[in-house]
């Protein structure tokens, strides 16, 4: 059986790098892996018939996420939990207490879009064009010259830092704000936060994370 | 095992010398004894046989190579004047359709057991013509000029050019002028590599000569032209063959011009 495996969902969207896979699948029997994408069960129907149209038959389907398992079974593919789950699940000491850390070395060029559920710490720059979100706090040890939004799903407390602060724009829970144009100040990492409803750009607090 | 070269020659934004690149760094490569092929993969709106001043010549395409009704031989159009460089066109701007990154892959790796180096003229844009042409290649020459728009587009074909891949990726800043440079009008060498962080191959000043010789069909590298592009474009090639060259300073080359016209005046014939 043929393997198809979708990208790392914090590479590249699946359904932009779906033309490119497609086209490199032999008629046959498919085993398609998910990674940690959802898909519903439209998503993966539409993704079946798209296959039988060249030929392929979409038999199993493996993947991290729940939802995504309970939907292919529900379409009567064959579902599997994919065994790196255990492997790739928080690692023991992750420095975070009650949300989780997304780590992620590399640049994020324009059209880039990391995003996370918990906290992201980004090790290297953030293009003009490219989008970081997290639901929590976003960190950039790098220079963040493109979009950054931090608590994307409302938490007020959240916070952008970087080591060089100048991005396109800021936003923090439902505020937008325009990033700053001077010059950055160099050696001086600032971080920027919600403070009566304004996001305000100040120097990063040498403790800013700790006990939180 | 073959030692080809097959370089992807893209940018992402239209318009800032991609076919004229190609057509020059194939004249350079073919010059420095290299043999050469240039794919024109930008068969939609193809012009990179104009460029070389090939047009009439076309017979075949590589489409009829893969439907085996012509031979590779027959497809190839030789230069006129610079034997070492052929040119292949991917496909006949009426028929789009055809083209799979399988099929690339084919044309590509018939080229690769015949030639030293394979140029691949890349479409604009990021789209399906991008995709093919990015499925055959191993590295790629990514071409921006000074300008906010260029670098955003180069970036964003450098992050698709990392996902596929394609390595090594470098950098050609085309159409740089020194005069504004200086003056802070335009983005600078270091503002530019500062965001891309690729490795500068070469830097191409803006001249005139290049639009008369591309409109003549002959690309500036073809004849024993002194001006500064062709000599910016022989040294890129050389310094893709690993030769180590110093980088044009955009600074210097404006103190240059001066020391140049400072001496004119010091002539006689004023």
């Amino acid at each position: 059986m043929q393997g198809l495996e979708l990208p790392n969902h914090h590479v590249q969207h699946w359904r932009d790098a779906l033309p490119v896979l497609l086209n490199q699948l032999q008629p046959g029997a498919i085993s398609l892996d998910c990674g940690a994408w959802l898909l519903t069960c439209g998503e993966l129907n539409e993704l079946r018939k798209t296959m039988a149209g060249m030929g392929c038959n979409l038999l199993e389907v493996s993947a991290t996420n729940p939802e995504t398992l309970v939907c292919a079974s529900a379409l009567g593919l064959s579902a599997r939990l994919s065994s790196d789950l255990i492997g790739s699940q928080k690692p023991r000491d992750a420095p975070t207490t009650d949300s989780e850390l997304l780590f992620h070395q590399g640049t994020l060029r324009s059209g880039d879009h990391l995003q996370s559920d918990g906290d992201i710490l980004l090790f290297g720059d953030v293009n003009p064009g490219a989008l970081i979100s997290a639901d929590g706090d976003v960190m950039v040890w790098g220079r963040l010259r493109g979009t950054a939004h931090a608590g994307q799903h409302g938490e007020k407390q959240a916070r952008i830092i970087a080591l060089q602060l100048r991005p396109v724009q800021l936003r923090i829970a439902d505020v937008v704000a325009r990033g700053p144009e001077d010059q950055p100040q160099t050696g001086l990492v600032e971080q920027a936060r919600l403070q009566d409803g304004e996001i305000v750009i100040e120097p990063a607090p040498a403790q800013g994370f700790i006990g939180r | 095992m073959s030692t080809t070269r097959t370089i992807l020659i893209c940018s992402g934004k239209g318009g800032v010398g991609k076919t004229t690149s190609t057509a020059n760094l194939g004249i350079a490569l073919a010059k420095q004894g290299k043999t050469t092929v240039v794919l024109d993969a930008d068969f939609g709106l193809r012009n990179l046989d104009l460029l070389l001043g090939l047009e009439n010549r076309i017979v075949y395409t590589a489409q009829e190579v893969l439907a085996e009704s012509c031979r590779l031989e027959q497809a190839l159009v030789k230069h006129k004047q610079e034997p070492n460089l052929c040119l292949l066109p991917a496909g006949n701007p009426r028929m789009l359709e055809w083209l799979t990154p399988k099929d690339m892959q084919s044309i590509v790796s018939l080229l690769e057991k015949r030639f030293d180096y394979v140029l691949i003229d890349c479409p604009a844009g990021i789209e399906d013509g991008f995709k093919n042409a990015v499925s055959a290649t191993r590295e790629a020459l990514v071409i921006t000029t000074p300008e906010v728009a260029a670098v955003r587009d180069a970036d964003r074909v450098i992050g698709l050019l990392n996902i596929q891949g394609v390595a090594p990726v470098q950098l050609v800043l085309n159409r740089v002028r020194p005069r504004m440079m200086t003056n802070q009008e335009m983005l600078s060498v270091d503002d530019i590599t500062d965001i891309l962080a690729l490795p500068l191959l070469g830097l191409v000043f803006e001249d005139e000569q290049v639009i008369v010789s591309t409109n003549r069909g002959e690309p500036l590298t073809l004849g024993d032209s002194s001006a500064p592009a062709a000599q910016a474009y022989h040294n890129i090639a050389r310094r893709l063959q690993g030769e180590e060259i110093p980088l044009m300073d955009p600074s210097q080359a404006r103190r240059g011009l001066r020391a140049r016209m400072r001496k004119l005046m010091q002539t006689k014939i004023f």
